[in-house]
């Protein structure tokens, strides 16, 4: 009997020592579905004058009583840029909020005063916080204009002879880099051009673009502006390269590449295309190529940008800022 | 290895051999079963606006048979074939008629060395490879209300000691050796699970295999391995479900002269993988489980007691697929009251209802009713669970009664929405007597009780609910035989559930995202009595009217009664 009384002991203490509980749960936390909601440690800013120019980086920190859905938006009071970065977690730190000067929606920022506001999902609370942004972002890559010096003086511009014709570079707080871009505008009622500006490689110092010959690997990157009430802009990019070398461009045995967009959201957007995606069009639709059909960007010798409408569509409008190649990823503005 | 000499045998199938050879079975013989099934059911429910649009008599029933032929072309071959004939009370004239093949099966031996079977087949393993656990409230079911349960497992092939119907093949064959080892048995098995319909659905096969070593009477062996798989290219969906499950038995057995000793072992793991799908989680889990017992026959005790571990990542379909479907929807009385809103289900519909029974193996865990069972949902490999049972049982002399007491304690392995884990307890107790059957003399009569009580815990905090789920279920039955082969049967079964708990919400990936209040406060009680009449081993006609009342403190509206009475022939031949 004193065997058996140890057996049933010995099963039992087997049963005890083998029931440990993990260190993490299954599921969603109670706490965060259930748990009442409170800032444990207040907002704050671990850079509060950062310049993005010089790859500084700021972030926010704070702690919550609870996971919970989260949203940080720094808005530029000067250029209405706008940053959000979003997450779920318990806290705000370096690892979910870093910020490097980059935007959610344009306008890019700049040296500007930046409102912070974090706002949570399903609670009233919305903490704010201000920082200064000393510089802007510096983005590698071939710049061809952000017009903050002017209209470049070796580009080769045309504008038609109608109506309320701008094609000026303005000045104002609605840049979307900077403080001035390219305003393309008027009505032209007998042609689809209402005016174009030739970009030669020749203003650049070289016959050719200074870009990767790998066209998987280049990115054309523009920001364009819908004025609101006004959709009938095209805006058509034409890329020429000089397939055989020889410095000129033929128009009947070499390549142009173009893409045309029109822009349809209110306000600037940004146009990043890859340059293995140009196509060749004609009158807007695709089309066999002209000649070796071969993407090459090294080869690039002159960018035109043609802004056109229907004739028969009445004033048209929109403006133009920061055109850049670059390599290996899209413009992140 | 000349000193070992081996002998290709199985040792089953030579026996069985050599009783063919003696008696030389007929080439043809039929089996079957016939049976007849009404339902009469008085909807009875007090409501404070007249409910005008319930319908408050339903009668439903059938008659069928299913008929099977076995034909031995020769001695080492087996063609059995059942049809089934199905005519629904009122279905005149054909209209209620259905036929359906219910099993075709090939099955012989090669070579009188491999035993095989093609077809429809039933196949088990072990608790945690292959495995069909009983469905909720059947094992303390009195005799009167296993009439019913016994109804819907014939009728779903639940009827074969936990097995599960499937369709592939098997194979069997053993090695005999005459020094150290006693025999070495394997078993195979592939069954296709799920059909491809030539889209987006893929065949899904089930094959596995066990190697059973039988060291001597004293010690067995064990590995086994079971798959859930899909089959690569036959659909256009590129996503493959694969859960692999191996396993290890080992059984030991003693003998003393006034005691007897026997302790099993199981462990393993098993991996869940969706292959081509870069959102699928990675799956891995665990078991052990061991049980021992220990028996004094000649005083008729027994003692008895397990410690298990089934980690949270343990996923085995062959073994934790459940026979009831409870997202399902009961036939009987469908939509009452007046909105005609969705009756929840019962017991009652547990007992009859064919539609909430499933036959397909399960990739993930299905719905469970945390009300009836929270703590073995899916059987002995109901992933996060730990504990140990123990357990005490006694016979007389003559057997005709028996006792058993039994305490399970358990908890998670790993906490749902919180570090904290639930923590199970459940105490059973059942006795049984019956008149010996052996006698002829005597007038049959046994009286059966049966009593079980789980309890679910966990603390709350300030902000959300502590976990506190109680359920009981007792039932008491009891057979008079007070004419020949003429029987009184009497039940009631008794079904309490109060408290609160979470359930989880599972995304495709059985993933827990998100938590359902359960809260639940009501009783079910059925009480039964009836008339049976035996006219052989084999065949009965029973009458009996079933009292069913479901009492929710939650929600008034859903009270409610059902006056059932049940008629069933059945004969099985």
């Amino acid at each position: 009997m004193k065997k058996l009384q140890a057996i049933v002991l010995l099963a039992c203490c087997a049963g005890f020592v083998g029931c440990s509980v993990d260190d993490e749960f299954e599921g969603p936390s109670l706490n965060d579905i259930y748990g009442s909601f409170s800032v444990m440690q207040p907002l704050d800013i671990s850079n509060r004058q950062v310049d993005f120019s010089q790859n500084e980086t700021t972030y926010l920190t704070a702690v919550f009583s609870k996971n919970i859905a989260w949203k940080v938006q720094v808005k530029g009071l000067n250029s209405g840029g706008i940053k959000e970065i979003s997450g779920f977690s318990n806290y705000l730190d370096v690892d979910n909020t870093l910020w490097n000067g980059t935007v959610s929606r344009l306008p890019m920022m700049r040296a500007e005063l930046c409102a912070v506001e974090l706002t949570f999902e399903n609670e009233p609370d919305t903490l704010r916080d201000t920082l200064e942004v000393t510089a802007g972002r510096v983005n590698q890559g071939l710049l061809l204009s952000d017009f903050e010096n002017g209209f470049p003086d070796d580009w080769v511009p045309f504008v038609q002879s109608g109506g309320n014709m701008t094609f000026i570079v303005q000045t104002g707080a609605n840049a979307a880099q900077g403080n001035k871009y390219y305003d393309m505008g008027g009505n032209v009622d007998w042609d689809w051009l209402k005016g174009m500006f030739d970009i030669p490689a020749s203003a650049y110092g070289s016959e050719t673009f200074a870009l990767s010959s790998n066209p998987g690997a280049v990115y054309f990157n523009t920001m364009l502006y819908k004025p609101t009430d006004i959709s009938n802009a095209l805006v058509l990019f034409q890329f020429r390269e000089d397939d055989n070398q020889d410095g000129v461009y033929n128009s009947t045995n070499e390549d142009m590449f173009s893409i045309e967009v029109s822009p349809d959201e209110d306000g600037w957007s940004l146009l990043s295309v890859k340059y293995e995606d140009l196509v060749t069009l004609v009158n807007g639709a695709a089309s066999v190529d002209i000649g070796n059909g071969i993407r090459e960007p090294h080869k690039l010798m002159q960018v035109s940008v043609l802004f056109l409408a229907n004739p028969n569509s009445g004033y048209t409008q929109s403006y133009l800022d920061y055109m850049i190649f670059t390599e290996n990823s899209p413009l992140i503005p | 290895m000349n000193q070992i000499r081996t002998i290709l045998l199985w040792a089953t199938l030579g026996a069985l051999q050599t009783v063919h050879a003696q008696t030389a079975p007929k080439k043809i013989t039929f089996t079957g079963a016939a049976r007849s099934y009404f339902f009469g059911d008085k909807w009875d429910q007090e409501t404070t606006v007249p409910d005008t649009v319930t319908i408050p008599r339903l009668h439903s029933g059938h008659v069928l048979a299913d008929l099977g032929m076995h034909i031995r072309p020769n001695p080492n071959m087996e063609i059995a074939g059942m049809v089934r004939v199905r005519n629904d009370y009122g279905g005149f004239w054909g209209s209620g008629v259905s036929f359906d093949v219910r099993q075709l099966m090939v099955k012989g031996v090669i070579g009188g060395v491999v035993r095989y079977q093609l077809g429809d087949i039933n196949y088990r393993m072990t608790k945690f490879t292959m495995w069909n656990p009983d469905q909720e409230l059947m094992a303390t079911a009195p005799t009167i209300f296993r009439q019913q349960f016994d109804v819907l497992n014939y009728d779903h092939f639940y009827d074969q000691e936990n097995s599960w119907r499937q369709q592939g093949g098997a194979a069997e064959w053993g090695l005999v050796f005459n020094r150290w080892i006693k025999e070495l048995q394997f078993h195979a098995v592939a069954t296709r699970n799920k059909a491809s319909n030539n889209s987006n659905v893929n065949d899904r096969l089930f094959a596995g295999g066990n190697v059973q070593l039988v060291q001597s009477k004293w010690l067995q062996l064990g590995v086994n391995y079971v798959n859930l798989f899909d089959v690569s290219g036959t659909s256009r969906n590129q996503t493959l479900f694969h859960n692999p499950v191996l396993t290890g038995t080992a059984d030991f057995n003693w003998t003393h002269p006034k005691f007897t000793f026997h302790s099993d072992v199981e462990w393993g793991n098993s991996k869940t993988t969706l292959k081509n799908d870069s959102e699928a989680p990675g799956k891995e889990g665990n078991f052990v489980e061991a049980n021992a017992s220990i028996t004094q026959p000649a005083k008729g005790w027994k003692l008895f007691g397990s410690v298990s571990k089934v980690s949270v990542g343990f996923n085995s379909p062959g073994a934790q697929t459940k026979r009831i479907d409870f997202s399902g929807q009961p036939e009987a009385f469908q939509r009452v009251g007046n909105e005609q809103s969705l009756r929840p289900y019962s017991v009652l519909d547990i007992m009859r209802e064919s539609a909430f029974y499933n036959l397909q193996l399960q990739p993930y865990l299905m719905e469970f009713a945390p009300k009836y069972d929270n703590i073995t949902p899916y059987g002995a490999a109901t992933p996060n669970r730990q504990g140990f049972a123990i357990g005490a049982a006694w016979h007389n002399a003559s057997k005709t009664f028996h006792a058993q007491l039994q305490q399970t304690m358990s908890q998670e392995t790993k906490g749902e929405g919180t570090l904290e884990a639930r923590e199970f307890q459940r105490t059973e107790a059942n006795i049984q007597y019956e008149s010996n059957p052996a006698k002829t003399d005597i007038r049959k009569w046994a009286i059966q009780a049966n009593w079980r009580m789980d309890q679910t815990n966990r603390s709350g905090t300030e902000y959300y609910r502590g976990v506190d789920l109680a359920t009981s279920v007792g039932s008491l039955g009891m057979e008079f035989e007070i004419f020949k082969k003429l029987d009184v049967l009497v039940g009631w079964q008794y079904i309490a559930y109060q408290g609160f708990d979470f359930t989880a919400v599972r995304n495709d990936y059985a993933e827990i995202f998100n938590f359902i209040e359960y809260d639940v406060d009501g009783k079910e009680i059925i009480t039964a009595g009836g008339l049976r009449y035996r006219f052989g081993e084999r065949a009965f006609l029973s009458a009996q009217v079933n009292l069913f009342d479901i009492q929710d403190q939650k929600q008034a509206a859903n009270d409610y009664k059902v006056r059932q009475l049940m008629i069933l022939y059945q004969i099985n031949f």
